[in-house]
């Protein structure tokens, strides 16, 4: 098993080397006072100690034991899980992040982001239980009364009750137009829901004394599609007038999946059985309300392929440096040794920096994405607010669609680095594949981000969304003309940039004529978009590590791995955009040519 | 649950009308002897049948429960050793076994096919006749005509299974390393001892008698891989009048938790003075393995696109059946809540990229089986030199590209079902688990990689690779003036020329910094693979053109190779510009500053 160790060092360079998350949080008047450098210092050094000692041990075992539901719908948590997440709670993490009106700490949500990061990499389905609560804090505090606020939220905040989000079915994923859940308008104001929810994350546990659950349903005589859709608050135990919790609601787990990873994450089927709700948000906006904060929602799953390079490319680099088999290619390197370790050998190299690529590079741009979250939420103009909403629109499908996509690759890499060890379970690495592959699923599958980033935040604002942030690229490339050890960077850069924007409009012209062409362009087109992200990233960390240098330093290893490994980048990893350049545009033909009846016989 | 139908129509169409095998096996007398066209059909015919009825059915469950170990003994999955017996008695362990010990003779090229039905639909139990057949190619080539005549007629009829036992805790890709100890005694016979680990049904039920290919060094044996020596090791040994005498000195120490195959029991065996006979000569065992070698690993290519056409063949009936959204051009199914999710053109680019995978690999795979089959049967010394040369060259391709884009398939496969793909139940996740090891072992891909750039082109001067460069140039020059074929001859000729231009590249830089192989050694296969894919496709285009008219199926070829020509091909460029990244970029960095 993969030991874990809080990768600190990178964290603060990306916080405050390359993103000067400092000067972020002095310039938003909510966060001035309490996100100080000391302040965050020692939140990150704790929670990098409780995620080290108290979950990562936990990864292993939550997946060999998974959860189990008993005859009466309960489910129990594997081992440890609860007690974990009591210390969790005990040591204020679920309230960080929250305003003080609700029983919040007051702190950023970016600060949060970077704690997730590190209880994600430890144990992901551990960190699901209060992540899911996300959603529903987020839907309450929204759109909530005053009144839910004070009965739901601050115990959600407080860790005390955690929550879900119940959106699929059985029949309806990605389309949630077609739901069929029913809300009853009841006498005292009330609803009673009825219907059958699948694929709820943390549907039912032992964790936390009650289960908030918002759940997506239709008003009698609502309109079809997704127009008639309507957010509802249903507790797992009803709500007593002084906020205690009463009786049972008529909400059961029906069962749990059994999946391919996340085994330590209950999966539930919820049944509604006239189940006590209350309306939240408008009647029959109930997916606008969601998407009011659905970026920051696919925040929380782009971290996910962050934690999946870094987990595995720790795991791979220790095994890397221990395990012996065959010579250098260029002379033995251990003589003493019967061969000498595998780290000698070009191509376990090539995957660990792949891993290493991904996973700096990932951070980097989550953090970033974080930012523009805290923003949003707190900026002090609505000119601000804005350009950061339109930018978090922008970055989000891009963040979550591919840093999952590397996440499975980054955990696949690690398995190889293994060998046939890899394929071991006790070893851990292949835990890590199973955990990764449902990142490229939920929260909108691959595909659906790619239509979000191509259709909806790219052509819709006739690429405005797009020029915005190819102008911050161009800026910092302009900045940087004469610097000549970033010049293949920049040179680089300032061509894909350009690119980036003639592939756009290529592909806006041909969906003007054929609307198959968006879907047809779309996956090729984000991952592009990836990987000319993550190559600004590494050139903006290839200038922070070049301006330490510069400056004097006791770091010059650290620093020179970063420029290093920003070679890497470009060089071995970036020119990947020129397939996906000549795919987006092959047309879509290519895919409807074939009759539907003739794809099997 | 997840169904599965044997691709015969595929499988003939490369037999016949790319390939034709019939022709080829009449020209050489061994075959001539052995295979027509009708027996190949009848074959086909037939083990699809076993795939479809006996084995797929086992697949999902067998997954679930997994192999058993208690106190040494194996119990394989429910059904297993009924299926084995089924297996047995149709007389598929001596299909390309050798006439003279009882097998059938066939050629590998459709060997190969039967191994896709069987791997495809069932990859756990799959493994133990690829595994007995391995044992069996090793023990006919290099093995005493004693040892021959006592083991090969029970292993090719089935009663018998076989195992190779060549890793150990701490040697795997580095066999030179092994510890495995043989101790000659006083009868001829070896005392062998020493730990194997990863031993595919190194212990079951559902034979009765497991023949083990061990390796292992004796006392005296120079240290590396020129100190290892190949040993039959019986489960059970065999009497003079070839019944079963007592246990051998080892046994299973446990079975392994893995992440897919859960279902073929992976073993620890210890050896611990077990009786053992040489096979071939002493030190030489590395050698004897591989002659095998070619074969299991074309087997383990073959594995790869089985399991992939099984989850195409699911992803497929799903897309047709989950509704899901409007297609953007208008609604196609308007009597329904929402289209099935196949209008929607990201699926449809996912369908067709496991699709066009798949064939393609399965025309490679066979094409390589094409040279297996000359190289062992053809009378003509030139002929088998010239095959000799191409199997060396293509094998290491088709482990290792074929299994990177069957776990690509399975992926999308799994990715079309949304979450339900994630789930156990639709057993879509599985062919992600099984595929997995396919990367990994019988040669990792990255140890392929090596050895395809390395010793396959490199160490010869790039001769072997001539003469496949020389085959397709002359296929090209031949279709070049053909209207209807420009759309696959152009990107081929542009695909092939930037393949030398990169083998050039390579071996250049190779001479003065010996890390270039290893760090271009993985892109480079993959730029070969498709660049071969391509020239596949194209080949498949002149029977398709032909006949597009007389049946579907020419015209969806057609628009299989159109997609991979537009939609696939083009990664190659990519791959060659990370190629020429070169090796520096991956050593800037001491092990300690990762």
């Amino acid at each position: 098993m993969p030991e874990y160790k809080a990768p600190l060092r990178d964290i603060k360079f990306v916080m405050d080397e390359v993103l000067d998350m400092p000067g972020h949080y002095a310039s938003l008047s909510a966060y001035a006072d309490v996100a100080t450098p000391d302040m965050i210092d020692a939140i990150i050094g704790e929670g990098a100690k409780f995620c080290e000692n108290v979950i990562a041990p936990l990864n292993r075992t939550g997946d060999i034991e998974g959860c189990t539901r008993h005859e009466d719908g309960s489910v129990t948590t594997p081992t440890g899980f609860k007690e974990a997440y009591k210390q969790f709670v005990e040591g204020g993490w679920p309230s960080m992040a929250h305003d003080e009106e609700v029983g919040g700490q007051g702190l950023p949500e970016s600060l949060g982001t970077v704690m997730s990061e590190m209880v994600g990499t430890a144990n992901w389905s551990w960190g699901m239980y209060p992540g899911l609560s996300h959603g529903a804090m987020n839907t309450i505090s929204s759109w909530g009364t005053q009144e839910q606020k004070d009965t739901y939220l601050t115990k959600l905040v407080s860790g005390e009750w955690t929550g879900t989000m119940c959106l699929t079915e059985p029949h309806c994923g990605s389309d949630l137009g077609i739901l069929k859940t029913k809300a009853e308008p009841n006498a005292d104001g009330s609803y009673a829901i009825s219907g059958t929810k699948i694929f709820i994350s943390a549907g039912e546990h032992d964790m936390a004394d009650n289960i908030v659950h918002i759940v997506l349903a239709r008003l009698p005589g609502a309109p079809e599609g997704t127009k008639g859709i309507s957010l509802f608050i249903v507790p797992k135990f009803n709500v007593a007038e002084d906020g205690s919790v009463a009786d049972r609601n008529a909400v059961v787990c029906g069962s749990i999946e059994h999946k391919m990873g996340i085994h330590g994450n209950s999966t539930c089927v919820m049944n509604f059985d006239g189940a006590k709700g209350f309306l939240i948000g408008p009647e029959n906006k109930g997916l606008n309300c969601m998407f009011t904060f659905m970026n920051t929602a696919r925040i929380g799953t782009a971290l996910q392929g962050v934690t999946s390079c870094e987990g595995s490319f720790q795991g791979a680099l220790a095994y890397a440096k221990d395990r012996l088999a065959m010579r250098s290619l260029t002379g033995p390197k251990a003589p003493e040794k019967p061969a000498d370790p595998i780290i000698v050998h070009p191509d376990v190299r090539k995957m660990l920096l792949t891993q290493k690529a991904f996973a700096e590079a990932g951070r980097a741009l989550v953090y970033m994405t974080a930012l523009q979250n805290d923003i949003v939420h707190k900026g002090d103009s609505e000119e601000d607010r804005k350009a950061a909403d339109e930018l978090l629109g922008l970055l989000t499908p891009i963040a979550k669609a591919f840093l999952t996509e590397a996440g499975v690759e980054a955990t696949n890499l690690g398995v190889q680095v293994f060998g046939g060890h890899g394929f071991i379970a006790e070893w851990g690495m292949e835990q890590l594949v199973r955990d990764a592959k449902i990142s490229t699923i939920y929260e909108g599958t691959t595909g659906i981000q790619a239509l979000d980033l191509l259709g909806r935040k790219v052509l819709m604002t006739q690429g405005q969304s797009l020029k915005n942030f190819t102008k911050m690229i161009h800026k910092f490339c302009q900045a940087e003309e004469g610097n000549e050890e970033l010049a293949p960077f920049v040179s680089q850069l300032v061509e894909l940039n350009k690119e980036w924007g003639d592939l756009t409009m290529k592909v806006g012209m041909s969906a003007m004529k054929n609307r198959d062409e968006v879907g047809s362009a779309s996956v090729d087109y984000l991952m592009y978009s990836g990987y000319v992200t993550l190559a600004y990233l590494w050139a903006k960390m290839a200038k922070a590590a070049q301006d330490a240098l510069a400056a004097g330093t006791t770091e010059e290893d650290f620093y020179k791995a970063k420029l290093t490994t920003a070679r890497f980048y470009f060089t071995r990893i970036l020119p990947r955009t020129k397939s996906h350049a000549a795919t987006m545009l092959a047309g879509a033909d290519t895919l409807m040519d074939l009759d539907e009846e003739h794809f099997a016989f | 649950m997840p169904e599965y139908k044997a691709p015969l129509r595929d499988m003939r169409f490369l037999l016949n009308d790319v390939f034709d095998a019939p022709k080829l096996w009449a020209e050489m007398p061994r075959l001539a002897e052995a295979v027509d066209p009708e027996t190949a059909d009848a074959i086909l015919e037939e083990a699809g049948k076993i795939a479809g009825n006996v084995l797929a059915p086992l697949n999902r469950e067998a997954d679930e429960q997994g192999s058993k170990w208690s106190d040494g003994e194996v119990t394989s999955p429910d059904g297993f050793k009924e299926a084995y017996q089924t297996y047995a008695d149709g007389g598929w362990g001596g299909l390309g076994g050798n006439p003279e010990f009882g097998g059938m003779g066939m050629p590998k090229m459709l060997v190969g096919q039967v191994e896709e039905m069987v791997q495809g639909s069932n990859m756990s139990f799959g493994l133990a006749p690829m595994l007995t057949a391995g044992a069996a190619l090793a023990l006919n080539a290099h093995g005493s005509q004693e040892l021959k005549d006592k083991y090969l007629p029970n292993m090719y009829s089935g009663q018998w299974a076989g195992a190779m036992d060549l890793t150990e805790p701490h040697a795997g890709t580095d066999l030179g390393i092994i510890r495995t100890k043989a101790e000659p005694q006083a009868d001829g016979s070896y005392a062998v001892s020493g730990t194997k680990i990863f031993i595919t049904w190194g212990e079951h039920d559902m034979a009765e008698n497991i023949i083990h290919l061990v390796l292992a060094k004796l006392p005296d044996a120079p240290a590396g891989p020129k100190g290892i020596s190949l040993f039959l090791v019986p489960k059970f040994l065999v009497n003079e009048d070839g019944s079963l005498g007592e246990r051998n000195q080892f046994s299973c120490g446990s079975i392994e938790h893995k992440m897919g195959i859960k279902a073929s029991a992976t073993c620890v065996m210890n050896y611990d003075g077990a009786k053992g006979w040489l096979v071939g000569e002493v030190n030489k065992g590395l050698n004897a393995m591989f002659t095998m070698m070619n074969y299991e690993r074309v087997a383990v290519g073959i594995q790869g696109i089985g399991a992939a056409e099984n989850s195409y063949q699911n992803a497929v009936l799903y897309a047709n059946d989950r509704i899901q959204s409007r297609a953007p051009t208008g609604p196609v199914a308007k009597d329904k809540a929402a289209d099935p999710i196949i209008v929607h053109p990201d699926v449809r680019r996912m369908l067709l990229t496991m699709r066009a995978l798949t064939e393609g690999g399965r025309a490679f795979s066979t094409y390589a089986s094409k040279w297996l089959d000359i190289a062992k049967f053809s009378d003509n010394e030139d002929d088998v030199k010239h095959a000799e040369a191409m199997v060396a060259l293509l094998t290491p391709v088709v482990k290792s590209f074929l299994t990177d884009t069957a776990l690509e398939s399975a992926v999308a496969g799994q990715q079309i079902f949304g979450g339900h793909g994630f789930i156990r139940e639709w057993g879509q996740e599985q062919h992600v688990r099984d595929i997995r090891i396919t990367q990994i072992y019988e040669g990792t891909n990255g140890i392929q990689s090596l050895d395809l750039i390395g010793r396959k082109i490199a160490a010869n001067g790039g001769a072997f690779f001539k003469i496949y460069v020389e085959e397709i140039n002359q296929f090209i020059a031949a279709q070049e003036g053909k209207d209807n074929m420009v759309e696959f001859i152009t990107p081929l000729k542009a695909a092939v020329a930037n393949l030398v231009d990169l083998t050039e590249w390579v071996m250049e830089k190779a001479q003065s910094n010996p890390n270039e192989i290893g760090a271009s050694s993985v892109e480079y296969l993959q730029v070969f693979g498709y660049t071969s894919m391509a020239y596949m496709f194209a080949l498949s285009a002149i029977p398709a053109l032909e006949k597009a008219d007389a049946e579907p199926f020419y015209a969806n070829k057609l628009a299989t190779a159109r997609f991979f020509t537009k939609r696939l091909l083009p990664r190659y460029i990519s791959l060659s510009e990370a190629v020429k990244g070169g090796a520096d970029c991956l050593y800037e960095l001491e092990a300690e500053q990762f």
